[in-house]
């Protein structure tokens, strides 16, 4: 019981404690090491809580930071030892009354300044999100590894290599002045990129990445919130509302997966949608263009549509995305583009782009082979479009994926 | 913390015929260098002379044996360093982003041992 209320709130909290204590102490392992101790005192000390002997304090999180800042000094202190050779007074566990008073201390929110430490430049690219994702949003080694697609020892010597170098560089525990925000911003934002990106993959909601889908509108939040006046941010902020606003359409009664012109909008969270919307014209206010806001803007034109009545924005959308190649011409902009292609101009046209893209890089990229796979069974190619749905199959889809894609291939199967 | 600026650059570009190009780094470094004294951050540097005046000792299966030229043939060379005392790696960066340099290069920014570490 006391197990996994810890949990939940290890995993809650995690972030914005880790975020304070590592701005307070400058060390993200002492960080990571004290609030690891004060989840084991937590354990404890929390059944105490309570009226039945389990429970947890008011404020878990407040608990968890004091808790946490006495083992921080702690370890300190007894790292002093070893070179000073000072005596070090042996500190009892917080008692539950110690702990009641600490809740009322407030713990100030130091994620931004987190999030700008794991994504400074000096850290490898492809440590930057999976550090993020393990110290802002608290997930294992085991769950990012698995959502990289990488050994766990190889993730977790790449968090350890990127750990040391920000210790040993001397990497500031600040968010930089306005004059670095250009560079540093694309940093930050290209690594929550990676990291939604993750969470939006999986349809149902039910991997492991269901906690951070959460997480990052929490995130996007704090981030665009501190920083007002960039419109990338504002605008990735309203992306990741969009994207979210969608999520209980995603997924049809049999468990398969929607496309986006087949989503009954009035499935979707009207809320996270007036939010977004909000974002974005404030991004759009600051007159100062970008590819984020281009994207935002293309969920924008779905998510205005008002019911399955109204023709799907199509045209909006191919427009769009005509002026997003201008700020990042890459294959997977040209793939979603292709899919606005086809049903603006027809099939052929589309197949024609798709084919025209490095089909090497996109050996392994199941979207490609889908979106290929549709474009040939809707010119009557059935031969071809059931080799790329196989190929689209055989790259491990999530389950809710694999429900449509076999649908799909049935179809081109008996036309 | 201290941090070591390492210069790497073509230094074909200061060879013209009058020395001009050469001179007109070296009295920008002067510059630099001063308002790096100014503020009280500077603690060491060195120019170097060209790098096919470098003789590299190498060492290997116990062995050594002498180059006649730098650590690697490149078209980039280490051609000087300095030593800052600045509060962290940005503001490093911010000073080797405004290191002088005629043409194309990198400036390496490496942090030094400082005996706690």
């Amino acid at each position: 019981m006391a197990r996994s209320l810890l949990d939940q709130a290890a995993r809650t909290h995690g972030g914005r404690v880790i975020a304070a204590l590592a701005a307070k102490f400058r060390d993200l392992d002492l960080a990571e090491e004290a609030f690891a101790e004060a989840c084991l005192n937590a354990a404890q000390a929390w059944p105490a809580f309570g009226a039945e002997g389990g429970g947890e304090p008011r404020d878990p999180a407040a608990w968890l930071y004091s808790v946490a800042q006495r083992r921080a000094l702690d370890m300190l202190r007894r790292r002093g030892v070893r070179t000073r050779l000072v005596p070090d007074p042996p500190q009892p566990p917080p008692s539950a009354e110690d702990a009641m008073i600490d809740d009322a201390r407030l713990i100030p929110d130091e994620r931004l300044r987190l999030i700008f430490v794991c994504c400074h430049p000096a850290v490898a690219p492809d440590a930057r999100a999976a550090l993020t994702l393990r110290l802002v949003c608290g997930l294992s080694t085991q769950e990012i590894a698995r959502a990289f697609l990488v050994a766990e020892p190889t993730l977790a010597q790449r968090l350890v290599r990127a750990k040391r170098k920000i210790a040993e560089a001397g990497v500031a525990f600040e968010v930089p002045g306005p004059e670095a925000w250009p560079e540093r911003i694309g940093a930050v934002l290209s690594t929550l990129e990676i990291a939604y990106a993750k969470a939006h993959e999986d349809a149902a909601g039910a991997g492991q990445h269901a906690g951070y889908a959460k997480e990052m509108l929490d995130l996007t939040a704090v981030l665009a919130d501190l920083l007002p006046d960039e419109p990338e941010c504002l605008a990735f902020a309203a992306l990741v509302r969009y994207a979210e606003a969608r999520r209980p359409a995603r997924l049809d009664e049999g468990g398969a997966m929607t496309p986006l012109s087949e989503q009954d909008p009035a499935l979707w969270r009207r809320p996270l949608i007036d939010q977004a919307e909000a974002l974005l014209h404030a991004a759009a206010r600051r007159r100062h263009p970008g590819p984020r806001q281009l994207q935002a803007a293309i969920h924008a034109a779905w998510c205005s549509r008002a019911s399955l009545d109204e023709p799907p924005p199509w045209p909006t959308v191919l427009a769009l995305y005509d002026a997003l190649l201008t700020w990042r011409d890459d294959a997977v902009v040209r793939l979603n583009r292709a899919v606005a292609v086809a049903e603006v101009s027809g099939p052929a046209l589309a197949l024609a782009e798709v084919d025209w893209l490095d089909s090497v890089a996109f050996r392994d990229f199941g979207p490609f082979h889908a979106v290929r796979a549709d474009l040939l069974a809707r010119l009557g190619r059935d031969g071809e479009a059931l080799a790329a749905y196989d190929r689209a199959l055989a790259l491990d889809p999530a389950p809710a994926e694999r429900l449509w894609l076999e649908r799909r291939r049935g179809r081109a199967a008996h036309p | 913390m201290q941090y070591a600026l390492l210069i790497y650059e073509d230094e074909t570009v200061y060879r013209d015929e009058n020395g001009r190009a050469w001179r007109e780094i070296i009295a920008q470094h002067e510059a630099f260098a001063a308002e790096l004294a100014e503020k009280g951050l500077i603690r060491g540097g060195a120019g170097l002379k060209t790098a096919n005046t470098a003789t590299t000792v190498r060492r290997g299966a116990g062995q050594c044996g002498l180059h006649d030229g730098p650590f690697a043939e490149s078209k980039e060379q280490l051609g000087g360093f300095y030593l800052i005392e600045v509060p962290d790696l940005d503001a490093a960066l911010a000073w080797a982003r405004k290191l002088p340099m005629a043409g194309d290069g990198s400036v390496e920014v490496r942090p030094v041992i400082d005996g706690t570490t």
